[in-house]
């Protein structure tokens, strides 16, 4: 670059950028990227758009923005370079040191951050370099003054030299000192002062006050000594180079170098890991107990999709949480692939085949399987309840819970945490961090706060601070921070790092409670979760034994003595005696009513007769079974029986349906989800572009620029409309073949085919474009050097006109210009412009 | 991680091991705060709870000293939220406060305006108060003092009370240092108060007002008599039922210098007024088209004192009366806080927070009452009751069960094997009472007995005249029954645990001969009855008495 002379527009900044540098602006933004740019000066075009620069800013902290505003402050036409120098004074950098702390060892630190901000800023193209090497001299983009409103940073409009008055002393009641071309002997109303320094830091409109009062008769005077202009009958305006001056030549009152560190409360990593593994160990509970509550009755999907307020309401119930919660927990655990829609009709929710899976993890795999797909997630359970625009209740697992920007609002709110390390954050703390972010677009605190809720519940963090396997799970994040390493068990290690030891032990009291005193194993949570109900968890796990429960685990198949015999060897003390007995009862109870499947019964009042029958070998296969002497049952249909005993020469009689029992025998609903893989949902639903594909983008727009890189630019190569029209064989071959960017493929789609044909070859060459994004670049460009361009448009009669226009005003959609050659103003709606190229003199560009 | 005795529940229970070499330790510093929940052998439960916390911080403890306690005991980290929760709760006591104002009388002030004025904005609050003094005060209607100390406790914002107690008419009271002899030939005994009695007497004067939990049996009727011989004054004793009366009247005259005649007694019989005027619950509490017709006791003296026997019992209308009392001293005297009907907040309100507290066990240990050996013996019911109990109608089948004509056998093996016992048997249906009373040949008493006969027999059971006694659910309050070492239960009042905590009280009193005291409770098998009894037992166990279960054919092998 450093042969290269200064560019003098922002296209050819950007179009004289090494290779390098225009991936790193892709990087950067990468909107300008999709749909691929044909050229380099659509690429320019569209970088200096209202739509992407306002992207930019959206995603720009409140330093880089007090940057932007203090080189467009800067650049009002003055004969000085904006250098770096100026822009760090401008912004206050340089006594971010002596203000604050006295011994200010960050000073030169507060100047390099500044010079760090402007390499970004014109790596991002938000500014451009007008200056010769060595000599900076740095201008903001085309169109940031538009995207910035009009008093960049407070200040008013700028006004050439020979406007300013020579002097902007105010003698009232005393001058202060920072007034720069000060003369004395003027005499100002009392109350200048005041009214000049109350425009000072902005906003610099004023109105007038009422004539006949005093503060009128001091801004009449202002106005007359030109420190204030009049916008209009009402309002004055304190114009920039007095703004400037009366802030001391300073931008801004204080830098903002650095993002906000909110206090917080100091929590000990201890505390923070035991509530996060609490959390996290509650919340496994809780989807456990939602698969089985769904496994048992599978609640029915709305007709446009989602759980019902009802549904919702009954699983709530049946976890034992409240409904917010339990919106979360399915949000999870659907997109853990756990529970879905099994798209029969009609359709239910229910668990798929990875439920299975599930039941065989630990607690911490269990955990991981849910956490990792959540850092990917787009989905906004926080609102459920609320009401969408036709007021319809939104719904959990609805496809309306959908939005793109969740995984980067994670990313971002996790990483605000991350950054203090051993501190709880509040929603409060959180948002004025995101808030100098993104001072552009601050996302919303309902978002933000359902997130940190989320976060909470899933222990990524504890008593409000991020817990050891929320670290962990950082690396997961989609464009995460600089973390722990990302491997497939990380997460799972992270939380089994920190979950106190398994306790196998449980101790039985006489009161028919019993304790774990610390997390029990997975076998020993498993025996409790049977035979017993929880009434306390936490740090140690409370049960209580009753007869419900111990019922459950006998309809598990365990007998009374196998239960108590798990127990004894569980408990370091005896079973006590009422345990014993309540298990004991229980069971006894449990046995008295028993129940059997059968097909078809036979019964006789000879018992004798049933007697032959289940001893008759030939009739083994009926699967007789004598219940009582003068009843047997089979296992084979009724019609069968009947068959066989007839053919045994029995003559037997059906009996109708009264009092038979029919056992239905229910299969569990599972929907197939073998084929996804464990893991990976996330990862799927970001594709990032990574740089291979950003050089290759590059690569192609050289090209299409004609060959002309920022090395080989020839003026010679010249455009006359004549050539345009006379399907010109100006364009090569390769530069032919070269410009099938999505851009030039698309116009050609458009218009008529052999004028497309030229027009193509024709653009390939030369540097006329039709390419609208390129076409508005142009005309920026002209406007701004005040050149002319030939400029064809759609006429009123639908047929094409060309002229020669001078571009005056371009803005709102509409393009003022002045037509030289009629001596006419004339002004066109931009989407009639059907191609721009520069006029010839154009090309006598003076070399440097 | 420490090995502390603790554990710390999110849920706000507090797990406490009892056999680690800390224990004991622990459970002395967090009994200010913690609520006894439940303590059977091996890790007793306390709970946390607002009214506990705020106890606490009646009794000048503070929220840093109690998140220490907890820190320092705890196994496993403490919870934060928990931490913070507990701090903000114990901050709120005290935040307002009644006060004596020099001229306006009784005033609510408060350092913190915004919680004043969302008091005030309450409309509950509205007609308790009167004019606005300044921003933190504002004047009380000396009337509404107990119900505006009723609604802030509602309200979480619980008013520390220090406006004081009028001092009441003298009466000097004075605890002698010999009892008196009841019968001509029993001889006067030295005696002096034990230690958590007096314990409990100086905290319950210093607190200015509240309750005091002691067991059954642990004497509350003596901490009774030393906070009158304390307060010096004329005294109200509001007590449960007749009975109740003329035992705190005997003990009253057994213990202290006061006689006979100084003690009135305001009851449904009689309607006398003394310096000493001990009243039943129920006297105070009738109606008579719609009035409460004997109110006028509340203000016929200018009583010094109050005391109101089992706070746990306390009628509601006596909540709504005692909220005009609030400028004389209260002491309340219980077994335990838990109300079945949950109005403990009105007790902490009203009668004020709880001013001492030991753990049964702890007093047992100390001898100062018997060690109890609690049997269930369930007994199975023959095939033809079984039938009839199986197709009964369900409010019928409490009453079968308990009434099952087994029992009675089961009641004269249990009383046959402790020939040398004082012996009760309790139950709750009269008609099985009269046939186990004709069977076991021993007299009855319910509530068709009449007081005299009912102090007679009292009497002759006591001095050992009669060895056996089946008794109504009229035994289950207040009467004192120093011998009886052996109680048998066949039927109880569904599953009350209040009732279980009477009855075991019944067997718990001291023993001369430091002998084991034995409860019963016949329960028939595999009927509702269990259950009740398994509601009933789970208080027992939760208070540290394990119960062993016998079946009925076995009895003779532990008797």
């Amino acid at each position: 670059m450093a042969s290269t002379p200064a560019p003098r527009t922002f296209t050819d900044a950007i179009r004289t950028r090494p290779d390098a540098a225009l991936v790193a602006l892709l990087r950067a933004r990468p909107d300008l990227a999709t749909p691929s740019p044909s050229t380099l000066r659509s690429l320019a075009a569209r970088a200096s758009s209202r739509t992407s620069l306002e992207r930019a800013l959206a995603h720009s902290d409140a330093r880089t923005l007090q940057l932007l505003e203090a080189v467009l402050a800067l650049s009002d036409g003055g004969p000085d370079p904006v250098s770096p120098e100026r822009v760090v004074a401008a912004i206050g950098a340089d006594r971010v040191g002596t203000e604050t702390e006295p011994t200010a060892t960050d000073a030169p630190d507060a100047r390099a951050v500044v010079g760090q901000m402007i390499d970004a800023a014109l790596e991002a193209a938000l500014l451009w370099d007008a200056g010769e090497p060595g000599e900076p001299d740095l201008r903001p983009s085309p169109g940031l003054d538009e995207a910035l409103g009009p008093y960049p940073a407070g200040l008013g409009p700028a006004r050439p030299a020979s406007e300013q008055p020579a002097s902007l002393s105010v003698t009232d009641p005393a001058p202060e000192g920072d007034g720069q071309r000060r003369t004395s002997g003027d005499a100002f109303p009392p109350g200048a002062r005041e009214v000049l320094d109350a425009l000072a830091w902005g906003p610099p409109v004023g109105v007038v006050p009422p004539p006949g009062t005093g503060p009128r008769r001091a801004v009449d005077a202002l106005v007359d000594a030109g420190l204030l202009l009049r916008s209009d009958a009402r309002h004055v305006l304190l114009p920039r180079d007095v703004g400037l001056s009366l802030r001391g030549g300073r931008t801004h009152r204080s830098p903002e170098l650095a993002a906000p560190r909110p206090e917080g409360r100091t929590v000990p990593a201890a505390s923070a890991d035991s509530d996060a593994v609490s959390a996290a160990l509650e919340l496994v509970r809780w989807v456990d107990r939602l698969i089985a509550a769904w496994e048992d009755e599978p609640p029915p999907v709305l007709r446009a999709g989602g759980l019902g307020v009802r549904e919702l309401r009954r699983t709530a119930q049946a976890i034992g949480i409240d409904e917010t919660t339990a919106a979360f927990v399915v949000e999870l655990a659907a997109g853990a692939g756990l529970v879905t829609d099994d798209g029969d009709a009609p359709a239910s929710y229910a668990p798929t085949t990875r439920a299975d899976t599930w039941d065989e993890l630990d607690d911490a795999a269990r955990w991981a399987l849910l956490v990792e797909p959540w850092a990917g997630s787009r989905r906004t359970p926080w609102q459920v309840g609320s009401r969408d625009e036709k007021g319809n209740v939104r719904a959990p697992l609805s496809p309306d819970l959908h939005r793109p920007w969740v995984p980067r609002l994670r990313g971002q709110v996790l990483s605000v945490l991350a950054e203090q390390p051993g501190t709880a954050l509040g929603l409060e703390d959180v948002m004025t961090v995101l808030r100098w972010r993104t001072p552009r677009a601050v996302p919303p605190e309902p978002a933000v706060a359902g997130l940190l809720r989320e976060a909470a519940l899933l222990g990524v963090t504890g008593a409000g601070a991020i817990s050891a396997p929320g670290r962990a799970f950082l690396a997961h994040v989609p464009d995460h921070l600089p973390g722990d390493a990302r491997s497939d068990t990380a997460l799972e290690d992270a939380l089994r790092a920190v979950l106190p030891l398994e306790v196998e032990e449980v101790l039985l009291q006489g009161d028919l409670t019993g304790i774990v005193p610390g997390r029990p194993s997975m076998a020993l949570a498993r025996l409790l979760e049977r035979a017993a109900d929880a009434e306390s968890r936490g740090a140690a796990l409370t049960v209580r034994f009753t007869p419900a429960s111990v019922t459950r685990a006998l309809d598990h198949g365990t007998t009374a003595d196998e239960l108590l015999g798990e127990l004894a060897r569980r408990s370091p003390v005896p079973v006590p005696q009422p345990l014993e007995y309540l298990v004991r009862d229980t069971a006894r109870r449990h046995e008295a009513l028993r129940i059997g499947g059968a097909s078809s019964y036979v019964r006789a009042a000879d018992p004798t007769v049933l007697a032959g029958l289940v001893a008759d070998p030939r009739l083994a296969s009926l699967g007789l079974v004598r219940l009582a002497p003068t009843v047997l049952a089979a296992s084979v249909p009724p019609a069968e029986l009947h068959d066989a005993l007839r053919e045994r020469g029995l003559l037997s009689a059906l009996e109708g349906p009264d009092g038979r029992v029919l056992g239905r025998l229910r299969a569990v609903p599972r929907v197939d989800r073998s084929g996804l893989g464990r893991r990976g949902t996330s990862s799927a639903t970001t594709s990032p572009v990574t740089d291979e594909g950003r050089a290759s983008l590059v690569a192609r727009l050289r090209a299409a620029d004609g060959g002309i890189s920022a090395d080989g630019w020839s003026p010679t190569d010249g455009w006359s409309p004549a050539d345009g029209w006379s399907f010109a064989d100006g364009g090569t071959p390769a530069a032919a073949s070269a410009a099938t960017g999505n851009g030039a493929d698309r116009a050609g789609a458009a218009v008529g085919q052999t004028h497309a044909a030229a027009r193509v070859a024709a653009r390939a060459g030369r540097r006329g474009t039709d390419d609208p994004g390129e076409a508005l670049g142009l005309l920026h460009d002209a406007l701004r050097d005040g050149r002319r361009v030939w400029v064809e448009m759609v006429g009123g009669t639908g047929g094409l006109e060309r002229r020669e226009l001078k571009p005056l005003r371009l803005d709102g959609g509409r393009l003022r210009a002045l037509d030289a050659d009629r001596e006419a103003e004339l002004t066109i709606a931009v989407h009639r412009i059907a191609s721009v190229s520069p006029a010839p003199e154009v090309e006598e560009r003076p070399a440097r | 991680m420490t090995d502390g005795p603790l554990i710390v529940q999110s849920d706000k229970s507090i797990l406490l091991e009892v056999d680690h070499p800390r224990g004991d330790d622990a459970r002395r510093a967090i009994a200010p705060f913690a609520e006894l929940e439940r303590a059977p052998e091996h890790i007793h439960t306390y709970r946390l709870t607002n009214l506990g916390l705020w106890n606490a911080r009646a009794a000048g403890h503070d929220a840093e000293q109690v998140v220490d306690t907890l820190i320092e005991y705890s196994r496993y980290p403490v919870p934060h939220a928990l931490l913070v929760d507990l701090a903000e709760t114990m901050a709120r006591y005290g935040r307002l406060r009644l006060v004596s104002h020099p001229t306006h009388g009784l005033v609510l002030e408060s350092t913190d305006r915004a919680v004043l004025e969302e008091v005030l904005k309450s409309r509950r609050t509205t007609g308790m108060v009167g004019a606005r003094l300044d921003d933190e005060t504002v004047v009380v209607h000396p009337s509404e003092r107990g119900h505006l100390k009723q609604v802030l406790v509602k309200l979480g914002w619980p008013a520390e009370d220090l406006a004081g107690y009028v001092d009441g008419e003298k009466h000097p009271i004075a605890l002698s240092p010999t009892t008196k002899p009841r019968t001509p030939n029993e001889k006067a005994k030295d005696w002096a108060m034990r230690p958590y009695q007096a314990q409990a007497v100086d905290g319950f004067w210093h607190g200015g007002s509240g309750v005091v939990v002691l067991p059954c049996g642990a004497g509350k009727t003596i901490v009774g008599a030393a906070a009158m011989a304390r307060s010096g004054t004329t005294t109200l004793i509001l007590v449960t039922n007749t009975v109740s009366a003329r035992q705190w009247r005997d003990e009253l005259v057994r213990r202290t210098s006061l006689t006979e005649d100084e003690i009135g007694e305001y009851s449904g019989a009689r309607k006398e007024i003394k310096p000493v005027t001990i009243a039943t619950y129920q006297v105070l509490t009738t109606r008579r088209k719609g009035v409460y017709t004997h109110l006028e006791l509340l203000d016929a003296r200018d009583w010094g004192l109050v005391v109101y026997d089992e706070v746990h019992l306390l009628p509601a209308p006596v909540f709504r009366m005692t909220a005009d009392l609030q400028a004389r001293r209260r002491l309340g005297l219980t077994a335990t806080l838990v109300r079945e009907d949950g109005r403990e907040d009105e007790v902490f309100s009203l009668i004020g927070p709880k001013r001492y507290d030991a753990p049964w066990k702890d007093i047992e240990a100390q001898g100062y009452i018997a060690p109890a050996d609690c049997v269930e013996v369930r007994l199975t019911l023959p095939e033809h009751e079984r039938m009839v109990y199986a197709t009964a109608e369900p409010e019928d089948k409490y009453r079968l069960a308990a009434c099952a004509p087994g029992k009675n056998r089961v009641v004269e093996r249990i009383v046959a094997s402790y020939p040398d016992d004082q012996v009760l048997v309790i139950g709750q249906y009269l008609d099985q009472l009269e046939e186990l009373a004709e069977h076991l040949d021993a007299p009855l008493i319910t509530g068709a007995t009449t007081v005299r006969e009912r102090q007679r027999l009292f009497e002759a059971f006591r001095s050992g005249e009669i060895s056996r006694l089946v008794v109504s659910k009229v035994a289950n309050f207040s009467i004192d029954l120093p011998e009886a070492s052996v109680a048998v239960q066949v039927s109880g009042s569904f599953g009350s645990r209040q009732e279980e905590a009477q009855r075991l009280g019944r067997v718990m009193r001291p023993k001369s001969d430091g002998r084991t005291a034995h409860f019963y409770a016949v329960v028939a098998r595999d009927t509702v009855d269990q259950e009740f009894a398994a509601h009933r037992q789970r208080f027992l166990a939760e208070q540290g008495y394990a119960y062993r279960i016998v079946d009925a054919e076995d009895l003779d092998a532990v008797a």
